[in-house]
This record gives structure tokens, C-alpha cells and sequence, in this order.
């Protein structure tokens, strides 16, 4: 049986079930017990402050903490509020929580989830709205996942809970907060990390979207078809492990990709993919790679500005049509 | 505070293991036989062997970089020691951390590089002992250059707050790497940091083991109880300099010479024979057979087996398809 679910409430179920089903699972972050977003409201009520922790604003200090309890038999949902605030805690992230398995040969594993706010859009300027998923591709050990759909973000919440990999979780504000809804089954689920969905079938350009993009990509798939264009739409779901053989697959068929992410273009999850392209992949390509980012400059508060700054459905459009 | 014969000389013993170990490093990296950098404890051993003593072996440990006397005082021995530092494939951590101690079997999570990082560990591992209703300690062992990491202040606001079973234990020797600790510091003192938390501290003598030994067990205790963190300031000297290439022009002779007279391990041998548990030829057997045991560890790190190319890949991710 299927059942219609919001994105903010599939990140609300998905905690919910797991920390029924494991008393190991906590939440923990600024703010918890009213949850700032929603994600974690009225988790309180029914497992207690124990298992729903507000701590001080300290980013790394918290992520250290759930990474100590993890150490010792916790398995820690942390809510770093907003990605911004991430970089506050790069030194855990990127230095520590990713490598502990391998610098202790195993003996110690740090399964945590950590799940932080993305996205722009919401006119609050350059410190609330980045994408900076791509700052933690050069950090080994981590798993990234960004869904697009409610479907995907609680089954995927799930498999990150119960991962012994820690897991960073990706929440687009758009998707949280504008009601975005989706049929998901009303019975257990988990979705497998590393496996792509095809959204929209097509045969002649590949469109690799991540998160949010998803919904314009598809957007610019119906621009397009008015003019005989008919383009393949891949979400990836999750960054790291990245489905290569779905995407590819897809080149094979098309000859052509286009990558679409929100964060910046300079180093981005599309200069990765246009590197597997250009490399492993080479012989598929009947035209370059085209990447859709967001340009290198900060996030302007302006309506006006931060429209300019985002890639969106006419963008996506251009980029196909030079790649034909 | 006196403690039993028994127990006296076992931390005396454990103490000259650690001074043999740090100096058989020194050794062998005068000789050119190994590359791996050093940052002895020299001096500070009664501190080290003094706060982990009390631990029991289901209580965690947070190590310094220093030395390795708080990893032989939780009860690491000197060939897994030697046998991780070589890189070797059967080192605990398969060779992969070599200075990052890490010992499962005596709960000792890991070392960070980054100091400090891992004061909120420390934190995170009492949170978990508390929810899971166990009785045990964690104890965080730290020098005073690295409590000036922005996440020392934190950590304690946390462990405070929900009154966390964990002890900071604050090992002020004087220096923060290259430098005395007045170019990093106000005050004379780290301690009366805690009463900012409404922590408890104290701030006791660093050279004599059975202080050291007693004040700790007093905290751990405190924090075992229920009754949240404490801090203890161990007052000492580093002996050694910050680390094995370090010229050490800026250390004043005239200290060296006066923290020189107080030698932790020169102390507790003194007791030890005042109160007749050790005879002059006692100790000597005792110093050769802590030799041995270093030099047989050594012996058997150097042709320990060392990890191939499949070693580095493995255990990036709990299931290596990942990658």
C-alpha cells in the first residue's frame, strides 16, 4: 500500500522508525526539540530528551560529540542546521570522521548521520543558502546522499541510520519547506546507497541532476519536448557512491551529458563527472560535456540577483541545445 | 597519600617502561634506523602512568601525542606499540596510524593530529556511557597548549551541563610546542577555567606518582558516581623538547637543572626505598628486564610483516565496493 507523504515528513518518519526499532539511535543539534525546519518536531514527545538532545552552538564541538558516542556504541543523527554551517565543523568532517575506520585498522567505526540544510532561493544571502556538497568530495570514508523526492529521503534516511559508514544527508530547503509531496509504501523500506533513478526516459541527451535540479531538469525535458528534443533525466540520489553504470549507461545510448547541481561550478559534483567522462568514458562522447552550476561568485540576498545566480530550467534548455 | 607496596612499584615499573620506550625511539632514530618523528614525555611519566593507573580497563582513554605513558599506564603493551610505530601489517591499526596509538582491547579510541579535536569525543563517549546507564569513565588526558583549541571550551560547557561521567586531565608542562606557556597564557593556571562551568578541579604537584595516582582516582570516582566532569591540572616539566628535530634554544638551563632535582621516576624509586619495597639491586634487575622487554618489542616490530597494496584500500568503508 502506498500513501502520500511530504519530503519534511519522510525525514520525520524516517527518524521516528529507526529510533523505534534501534535504542541506540538518538537525534541531537541546535534546537532539536522544536526542530527549526520541522525535520525533527515532535520527536521530544515520544522518545524523550534523553534520545532528543538540544546542544550549544558549536558545530564542530557537537559533531565531535556524536562522533565520540558513536565510538562507543551510539548511532547519532546530527542536524547541522544549515550546509553553511558545515564548514564549522570541516575539521570533523574532513579530517576525522571519515578516516577513524582506516587510521584505527578498523577497530573503531564512527557510524553517525549527519543531516544539514541546503539550498537557495529564500533571498537570505550568502551565509543560509549555500550548496557545498562538493567541499566534502576530497574527504575519504564518507557516504553523501541527496534525495529529490520523499520516497527517496526516508528510504535513504533509513539505510544512512542503520549505515556503519558515517553519512552526510542532504536536505534541499525547497523541497523541506515547500510542501513537496510524493507517494512512498506505507510499510517498511530502505533504499540501497549508489543506485541511480532514471525520472524521464530519453534517448537523445543524458541530464545528470543532483537533488532540487531534479524537479527543473524535468522541467526543461517538457520545454524541450515541444521541440522534438527528448532527454534522459538521471538522479543520482547519492553522490558518493556514485552510480557510474547507470549514468553511463545512458551516455552509451545518448553520446551526450549534461550535468546540473546548485552548488558552484569550480571543482563541482560536474567537473568530477565531466572528469569520469573525459577519462574512462571518452569514446562514448559525440559532443563535450556541458556543466550547469551556480557561477563562483557569493550568493546575493537580491530576488533580482540570486535569480541570476541560479541554474534553473532555461539554463538546462541551453545546455542540451549545445550539446546537439 | 600513600599507596600500597604493590601497587607503588607496578607504576614505577611502568613508569621506567615508558622511559625506555621514549628513549630507545630516540636511539633508534639517532642511529637512522627509523624516520618516525618523536615527542617525548620525558619528565612527565608520573603524570601519565598517575592518571591512567586508576582507570579500569572498560573505561575510556583519550591520549596525548606526547610519549606513550598514559597508553602503557590504560595497559597497551610495548610490542604493539613498537609494532604499530613500524607501520607494521599486524600493528593494531594494520600500520595505518603509527603515531595515532588506538587499542580497542583497552579502550582507547585513537589520537588525533589535529590537537583538541578530540575533546569533544571525550564528551560524546560519556554521553553514550550515561545513556546506556553503564558506570564507566571517560578520561580525557590533554596538555595545556591544546586546552587553547576553541573546542576545549565547548566540550567542558557540555560535559558540565549534562553532567557527564568524564575527567579532563590537564597536563601543564610548562611548554606549547616551541614556546613557554606565559607566550600562550593570562594565567598561571588552566584550572580555574572548570569553575566557569561549575566544574570542580584541583591543581596538584605533576612529579609525584601517588599524588597523581590519588587526586585522579578521587576525580574519576566523582565522575563514576554520577556526580559530573572534574578537572585536575597536573603541575610538571617537560624534559625532552617539542619534538626530536627541535633545536630547544629557548629552554632555560637554570629550569632544566631545578625540575631535573624532582625526576618522577627518581622520586618514587627514592620511596621506594625509604620504605624498603626496593633494594639498589632490585632495581637494577628491574631496569635490565623493562630493557629487554623494549628491545625483544623492537626486535620483533622490525620484521614484523608490512602491509601490501591490497592493505590500502581495505577498511576505508565498512564494505569496500564503495570506493
Amino acid at each position: 500500500m502506498a500513501k502520500t507523504i511530504s519530503f519534511l515528513q519522510a525525514i520525520n518518519e524516517a527518524m521516528a522508525e529507526e529510533m523505534r526499532r534501534d535504542s541506540s539511535v538518538f537525534v541531537l543539534g541546535e534546537d532539536v526539540r522544536i526542530g527549526p525546519f520541522g525535520q525533527t518536531a515532535g520527536l521530544v514527545k515520544e522518545f524523550g530528551e534523553e534520545r532528543v538532545l538540544n546542544t550549544p552552538i558549536a558545530e564542530n564541538a557537537i559533531t565531535g560529540v556524536a562522533m565520540g558516542a558513536a565510538m562507543n556504541g551510539g548511532r547519532p543523527v546530527l542536524e547541522l542546521m544549515f550546509c553553511d554551517f558545515t564548514m564549522l565543523a570541516m575539521d570533523q568532517i574532513c579530517n576525522h570522521l571519515g578516516q577513524w575506520r582506516y587510521i584505527t585498522g578498523n577497530q573503531y567505526a564512527v557510524p553517525i548521520t549527519i543531516r544539514t540544510a541546503v539550498g537557495a532561493g529564500f533571498r537570505m544571502a550568502y551565509g543560509h543558502s549555500q550548496c557545498l556538497e562538493s567541499q566534502l568530495l576530497q574527504a575519504p570514508g564518507l557516504i553523501l546522499v541527496e534525495p529529490s523526492t520523499p520516497h527517496d529521503a526516508k528510504g535513504l534516511l533509513k539505510s544512512a541510520i542503520r549505515s556503519d559508514d558515517p553519512v552526510v544527508f542532504f536536505e534541499h530547503k525547497k523541497l523541506i519547506l515547500g510542501g513537496v509531496e510524493g507517494e512512498a509504501p506505507e510499510e517498511e523500506y530502505t533504499i540501497p546507497f549508489g543506485e541511480a533513478v532514471i525520472r524521464k526516459e530519453g534517448k537523445d541527451v543524458t541530464v545528470v541532476a543532483f537533488g532540487f535540479m531534479v524537479y527543473e531538469a524535468l522541467n526543461a525535458a517538457q520545454e524541450l519536448a515541444q521541440e522534438d528534443i527528448d532527454i534522459e533525466v538521471i538522479d543520482p540520489r547519492t553522490i558518493v557512491p556514485l552510480d557510474q553504470d547507470t549514468i553511463f549507461e545512458s551516455v552509451e545510448k545518448t553520446g551526450r551529458l549534461v550535468t546540473v547541481e546548485e552548488g558552484r561550478i569550480r571543482g563541482g559534483l560536474g567537473a568530477e563527472m565531466a572528469a569520469l567522462a573525459c577519462g574512462d568514458y571518452f569514446s562514448l562522447l559525440k559532443a563535450p560535456v556541458q556543466r550547469i552550476a551556480a557561477p563562483m561568485v557569493p550568493i546575493p540576498g537580491s530576488p533580482v540577483l540570486e535569480d541570476l545566480y541560479l541554474p534553473n530550467k532555461d539554463s538546462i534548455v541551453r545546455a542540451v541545445k549545445r550539446t546537439l | 597519600m600513600s599507596l600500597e607496596n604493590e601497587k607503588l612499584l607496578e607504576l614505577y615499573r611502568k613508569m621506567l617502561l615508558v622511559r625506555a620506550i621514549e628513549q630507545t625511539h630516540g636511539k633508534l632514530l639517532q642511529e637512522g634506523k627509523i624516520q618516525l618523528m618523536s615527542h617525548f614525555g620525558t619528565g612527565q611519566e608520573a603524570v601519565a602512568i598517575g592518571v591512567a593507573g586508576p582507570l579500569r580497563q572498560e573505561d575510556i582513554l583519550f591520549g596525548t601525542h606526547r610519549g606513550v605513558g598514559e597508553y602503557i599506564g590504560k595497559g597497551m603493551t610495548a610490542k604493539d606499540i613498537w609494532l604499530e610505530y613500524l607501520g607494521k601489517k599486524t600493528g593494531l591499526c594494520k600500520g595505518k596510524g603509527t603515531l595515532h596509538l588506538c587499542d580497542r582491547k583497552v579502550n582507547i579510541p585513537g589520537l588525533v593530529s589535529s590537537l583538541g579535536s578530540d575533546f569533544s569525543y571525550a564528551v560524546g563517549t560519556a554521553l553514550s556511557a550515561k545513556m546506556s546507564k553503564t558506570d564507566q569513565v571517560t578520561l580525557y588526558f590533554v596538555g595545556e597548549g591544546t586546552c587553547n583549541q576553541a573546542d576545549a571550551h565547548p566540550s567542558m560547557c557540555m560535559a558540565a551541563l549534562w553532567k557527564l561521567p568524564v575527567v579532563f586531565a590537564v597536563c601543564t608542562n610548562q611548554f606549547c610546542e616551541f614556546a613557554y606557556m606565559d607566550e600562550h597564557y593570562p594565567t598561571e593556571d588552566v584550572a580555574i577555567r572548570a569553575a566557569g562551568y561549575g566544574m570542580p578541579y584541583d591543581i596538584v604537584d605533576g612529579q609525584d606518582i601517588e599524588t597523581t595516582y590519588k587526586v585522579t582516582e578521587k576525580a574519576i570516582e566523582h565522575a563514576r558516581n554520577g556526580k559530573g566532569p572534574y578537572l585536575v591540572e597536573y603541575k610538571t616539566f617537560r624534559m625532552a623538547l617539542h619534538h626530536s628535530g627541535d633545536p630547544g634554544e629557548y629552554v632555560k638551563s637554570e629550569d632544566l637543572e631545578k625540575w631535573g632535582k624532582r625526576d618522577p621516576i627518581d622520586l618514587c624509586q627514592k620511596k621506594l626505598q625509604d620504605r624498603g619495597i626496593l633494594t639498589g639491586e632490585r632495581d637494577q634487575e628491574l631496569r635490565k628486564a623493562v630493557q629487554t622487554e623494549v628491545d625483544s618489542a623492537v626486535e620483533e616490530a622490525f620484521s614484523g610483516p608490512d602491509p601490501t597494496v591490497d592493505d590500502l584500500f581495505e577498511d576505508v568503508y565498512a564494505q569496500k565496493e564503495v570506493i
